[in-house]
């Protein structure tokens, strides 16, 4: 009947053989599926705890403990796990009893107060020292940086004796390995200065290094245009070369933020009790729901949502500013 | 009337005079007056605690706890004999008491360098997998990309919230099938120190891969495109385009992520506490935390032990990298 091609075709020819054919015809396709097999894994593995907060939040309290998140499924009369978790029962409510059991949203406050006042602080010292380091040339210069880097190095468990000890406010401070009494600090556990001063010291090298990169980059000529028409030094910088730098200043700033909204360490010692009135950010928020509604998952599980929407939102406004800051400024360090 | 304008003259009068006071300053000088900001935080914030805590590591608190004697290097010494281990949490130890695997994982400092060494090596494959993703073009790159960041900014709270309720007694589904593989404890998982140290690993390479990608993701993006041209015209495949081209030109950036990475690694402490327990997982922070209001000189001997070992890893960076590093 059909006259035989000369191609021989092969008679069971099965989807994944015709790919594997051809396949070896173009191995340019087999990178292209490992690729997007590389990317799914990625996906999947970055998602999926996300996923499961989603679960578990919207599971019914009465029946977070009762049966397995993995249902059985009957497939052609083969029954077998499901691999996924699913949701057993919908309901939201959990998302509105976050805030009712705890003032969850006076945590989150907190959080926003404490990283918005050490942004705006270190926006304005690391200002200084960007200039200082991208655009003047002076004697000390690499040694300053250096320092600066070191200290950004220490951990600040190296800090937090002192530190906790002054700002109980107890004892005066004494020069170090003297008895000499300089002064008595006052009481700042439970204020935002016991966290927003260790906070400010922690995370301004790194925006120091993003702005020296930027700021050094303004050509000469405008500061000097800037100069002419009778601008003060400081008008310079605060008029000129902040606004002209407004890439470099916005990545700081996203930066410092997102690391004071995710520290743990201080935020979790100085205050001393996880209180909203006494100032605890969203550390103490979702750490009593582990310590007091110990049964609660869902209530865990929708706090945690809440709290991570915020640098989410953050994140996909922002990336490519995350991206370069991360890029520019901690490859420098 | 005459004496508002005069005295608004005369304080616009002093701000021109500081103005013109600084106008006049060399450039040395301006510089450190800017600088005087940064001085006065780091110096209440990171100097001054920083030999404060080497001043306490050097006393030791009496008997009834109302004065401290000078001891000298005696709590450093104390602490490296083991005779400090019993203010130390839950049977914790500073250094391990024996070569067994169960005295290894209940040493703060075996803990934070295991810690420190595997998180930092799974990190750094899995942020070159994700860089090289990343520096391809596609399709929706911006989406994938932001996915891939995600994990990065979520805050240390909620991220060991995620993996103590996957992990959890009472709703974690994932113990009984990582349990059936012998990864885990069937039961008990966040109290037993094997298992939290190997989940807390996990939350940490979840959590930081991203952060690796990124820096990776510079260096790729600094190797010039013009090499690749060159080696699909010599006919070279993409493995070798992989190995004798993008490896070799980004292992600088690797070894400085690496090492940065580490060094920020030594001072975990949040995942832990939240996950399970500073008694069940000890790490050198953890330490610290936990005997700080007690035991004063022992918490900033490990302390300052910590800040030590943490300097002499960034020292062999600098004079590895030079000047290169700042």
């Amino acid at each position: 009947m059909a006259t035989p091609t000369d191609t021989q075709e092969q008679p069971s020819d099965g989807p994944l053989q015709r790919w594997t054919q051809s396949a070896i015809q173009d191995p340019e396709k087999v990178y292209r599926a490992l690729f997007y097999a590389a990317m799914v894994f990625f996906l999947v593995t970055t998602l999926f705890p996300f996923y499961w907060l989603v679960v578990l939040a919207v599971t019914p309290e009465g029946r977070l403990l009762s049966g397995s998140f993995l249902p059985t499924v009957d497939l052609f009369g083969v029954s077998g796990t499901f691999p996924l978790p699913v949701p057993k029962g919908f309901n939201p409510g959990a998302f509105v009893t976050v805030f009712e059991q705890v003032p969850f949203h006076l945590y989150m406050l907190n959080s926003f107060a404490l990283a918005v006042t050490t942004t705006v602080i270190v926006l304005f010292v690391a200002s200084l020292a960007g200039y200082v380091f991208g655009r003047l040339r002076f004697p000390g210069r690499a040694l300053l940086m250096l320092g600066i880097l070191a200290i950004s190095y220490f951990p600040p468990a190296a800090f937090v004796i002192p530190l906790f000890q002054a700002f109980a406010g107890n004892a005066p401070i004494t020069v170090p390995f003297t008895s000499i009494p300089l002064f008595t600090p006052p009481r700042l556990l439970n204020t935002p200065g016991s966290m927003v001063l260790p906070f400010s010291a922690l995370f301004m090298p790194l925006s120091i290094f993003i702005l020296t990169t930027f700021y050094g980059q303004i050509p000469d000529g405008l500061e000097d245009a800037a100069r002419v028409e009778g601008t003060t030094r400081l008008g310079a910088l605060f008029r000129v070369i902040m606004p002209l730098s407004a890439p470099g200043v916005a990545t700081a700033a996203v930066l410092t933020f997102i690391a004071v909204y995710n520290e743990y360490f201080f935020s979790s010692i100085m205050a001393t009790s996880p209180e909203a009135a006494k100032w605890s950010p969203i550390v103490g928020g979702i750490l009593s729901y582990q310590t007091q509604y110990t049964t609660q998952f869902n209530l865990m599980a929708a706090a945690s949502i809440v709290g991570v929407l915020p640098v989410v939102i953050l994140v996909i406004v922002a990336q490519e500013r995350i991206v370069s800051g991360l890029t520019s400024g901690a490859l420098k360090e | 009337m005459s004496t508002e304008t005069g005295r608004e003259s005369r304080r616009s009068g002093a701000l021109v005079s500081v103005m013109r006071w600084m106008e006049n300053l060399s450039d040395t000088q301006y510089a450190y007056l800017l600088l005087i900001p940064v001085f006065v935080l780091l110096g209440i914030v990171a100097l001054y605690p920083l030999l404060r805590t080497f001043e306490l590591s050097l006393f030791k608190l009496s008997a009834d706890f109302s004065s401290t004697t000078f001891v000298g290097a005696g709590n450093y010494i104390e602490l490296f004999t083991g005779e400090k281990n019993r203010f130390l949490p839950g049977g914790t130890t500073f250094l391990p008491d024996g070569f067994s695997m169960s005295a290894m994982l209940n040493s703060a400092l075996v803990v934070t360098v295991i810690f420190a060494v595997v998180s930092v090596l799974f990190e750094t494959l899995i942020g070159l997998g994700q860089a090289l993703i990343l520096d391809q073009d596609f399709y929706g790159r911006r989406w994938i990309r932001a996915a891939i960041i995600i994990p990065w900014a979520v805050p240390i709270v909620i991220q060991g919230m995620i993996f103590f309720l996957m992990f959890n007694a009472n709703v974690g589904f994932l113990t009984p099938p990582l349990a059936d593989l012998g990864l885990l404890a069937p039961t008990n998982t966040l109290n037993d120190t094997a298992s939290a140290t190997f989940i807390i690993i996990v939350a940490d390479i979840w959590k930081t891969s991203a952060f690796m990608a990124l820096l990776i993701l510079a260096g790729l993006q600094s190797i010039d495109r013009g090499l690749y041209d060159v080696a699909k015209v010599a006919g070279a495949t993409k493995w070798q385009q992989f190995k004798l081209i993008t490896f070799p030109l980004i292992l600088p950036t690797i070894g400085v992520a690496v090492l940065f990475r580490s060094v920020q690694a030594m001072r975990v402490y949040g995942i832990i506490d939240t996950v399970s327990s500073c008694t069940v997982v000890p790490s050198l922070s953890c330490m610290v935390v936990a005997t700080f209001t007690t035991r004063e000189g022992t918490s900033a001997a490990i302390a300052f032990v910590t800040a030590a070992i943490i300097g002499a890893v960034v020292m062999g960076l600098i004079v590895w990298q030079g000047e290169d590093a700042i």
